[in-house]
């Protein structure tokens, strides 16, 4: 259970002030899937660091779970943007999938389990021994991802974690993702900026404005909880929600100009 | 390039090097530059088991000891000035003004306080060469990657963890280049140390010889420092590659990238 409340952010650097977030209230059930849009520049990174107590938040509050965050919370894994840079390039792939298992106090054996299960959901099984650094770009996120999944989070924060990967990975990622959030009963914050996907993805949508950012909307996306690329992508009520979300994203725009 | 190729190369130049002075100093009469060939039958006299083990192993002796008590207390202080934005602003200061100090002065500064024992210039040493290592320890330590510290924090890699899983090793590179600039120091005080006050030790042995007009002798000694020196930091740097291997392999990926 995820509740964010008049959420705020004003970022200050000397004399400039950015206002990334003004106003955002919208909540994620427990075991749920919501699909986060919204033009770039909109503050989604801002509004994921403030859930993941990496950010104090100008005004407003967030619970994970009933506790108001004030620091990381327990039981919660981010994959970052920029994850590249959140992989450690002095450490071994399995070293970095390991390392927060090791802090969590997860006894060795089941450390190893846990640490080869996931690289194995994400088709890297074979890498382990690699540094993040001698990998793909779309490799090193599958890594990102295997790091949280191992973590046994409650709540699971993606931020655009497919952005840098070809098609072909992105779908099979994107399978991947709902079929672990299925097998592990997760909460999922997932954003992108590709409407399609969120629509693909989400049990529901949450739509955000363009600065100054506010909820312009949400949708639940009531599609099969079975869903393949090809036929739930030509599934006429697939293309009926995504345009409902277009539409929104436009209208949000529009109403800034 | 091999192995073989790459060593022949980098021999090259001494070898010339030794060639021209053994041919230009063949019938030289001057008293104070023998002929190499009266230097090197010198190098064999003089450097016997019993000498080395007499004056060459204390002073190597002292040389790891300072070199190791600066690395400690270097890198300690490093961390915790650059990880502490305030410790910082109270310290940076004067740290610049120690180490725009050379040295050398400190020999009979030193000498009042701890006498002219192995203490005296195992300080000397530990000053001199303290603040490389310190001055890159705090600058390795600030430049830690944001999104690493981000990544750290989220995933509960804190405390002692943090430091030695993240910031160390990140920082160790800016590390390295800091012992290894500590380690030139650090030979040079150990000699002049030891020309001041000494009754053992390379410096000592290299001045007893000048006073009492053993040019070739003299000559033997100084031959023998720069092959010291010369040995001792081929394995720093054979220990620094192999240590920060992925660091390399970083810097090609970017580089290719
Ligand atoms: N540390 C910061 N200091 C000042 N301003 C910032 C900072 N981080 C973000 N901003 C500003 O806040 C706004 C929102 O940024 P944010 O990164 O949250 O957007 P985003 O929706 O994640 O964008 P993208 O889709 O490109 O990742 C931007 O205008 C940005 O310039
Ligand atoms: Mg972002």
């Amino acid at each position: 259970m995820l509740e964010v409340k008049g959420l705020k952010k004003v970022y200050r650097s000397g004399e400039r002030e950015v206002e990334a977030l003004r106003d955002l209230t919208f909540t994620v059930a427990r075991g749920d899937l919501v699909c986060l849009v919204g033009p770039s520049g909109c503050g989604k990174t801002t509004l994921l660091r403030c859930i993941s107590g990496l950010l104090d938040p100008t005004a407003g509050d967030v619970r994970v779970n009933g506790k108001a965050v004030d620091g990381p919370p327990p039981g919660m894994a981010v994959v970052f943007q920029e994850y590249g840079r959140s992989l450690f390039p002095w450490m071994s792939v399995r070293g970095n999938v390991e390392l927060p298992l090791k802090q969590k106090g997860v006894p060795k054996q089941r450390r190893h389990e846990l640490v080869e299960q996931s690289l194995d959901a994400v088709g890297l099984s074979g890498s382990g021994s690699a540094f993040p650094w001698q990998l793909s770009g779309g490799m090193q996120q599958r890594v990102a991802i295997a790091r949280a999944v191992a973590y046994e989070p409650q709540t699971l924060l993606m931020d655009e974690p497919f952005a840098a990967v070809d098609a072909q990975t992105r779908a099979d990622l994107e399978d991947l993702v709902r079929q672990l959030w299925k097998r592990l009963g997760v909460t999922i914050l997932f954003v992108t900026h590709d409407i399609d996907e969120s629509v693909y993805l989400g049990q529901r949508v949450v739509m955000l404005s363009s600065s100054p950012t506010v909820v312009q909307d949400e949708l639940t996306i009531d599609l099969p909880a079975e869903r393949d690329q090809l036929t739930t992508r030509a599934d006429p009520r697939f293309i009926e929600l995504r345009t409902r979300v277009y539409e929104q994203i436009q209208a949000a725009k529009k109403n800034v100009a | 390039m091999n192995v073989l190729k790459r060593t022949a190369l980098a021999l090259a130049l001494p070898f010339v090097l030794f060639a021209g002075w053994w041919v230009l100093s063949a019938d030289s009469e001057n008293f104070y530059s023998p002929p190499l060939s009266a230097i090197l039958t010198a190098f064999g006299d003089t450097w016997t088991l019993d000498r080395i083990r007499a004056d060459v192993l204390p002073s190597l002796l002292r040389l790891f000891a300072g070199f190791l008590l600066a690395a400690v207390l270097g890198v300690a202080a490093g961390v915790a000035i650059g990880l502490n934005r305030r410790l910082r602003a109270v310290a940076e200061p004067v740290l610049e003004f120690f180490r725009a100090v050379p040295p050398p002065v400190l020999v009979p500064v030193i000498m009042l306080f701890a006498g002219i024992g192995d203490a005296m210039k195992v300080i000397v040493i530990v000053f001199g060469c303290v603040w490389p290592i310190l001055l890159n320890t705090v600058e390795g330590v600030r430049a830690v990657d944001g999104v690493v510290l981000e990544t750290a924090r989220s995933y509960g890699v804190t405390g002692p963890a943090r430091i030695t899983h993240v910031i160390l090793p990140s920082a160790s590179p800016q590390i390295a280049a800091g012992l290894r600039q500590a380690l030139s120091i650090a030979i040079i005080l150990m000699v002049i140390s030891e020309m001041f006050a000494a009754s053992n030790g390379l410096g000592f042995t290299i001045v007893q010889f000048q006073r009492g007009f053993e040019i070739p002798e003299m000559w033997s000694g100084i031959i023998l420092l720069g092959m010291l020196g010369f040995g001792l930091s081929l394995l720093f740097r054979l220990a620094e590659r192999r240590a920060l291997r992925w660091y390399e392999g970083l810097r090609a990926a970017q580089r290719s990238g």
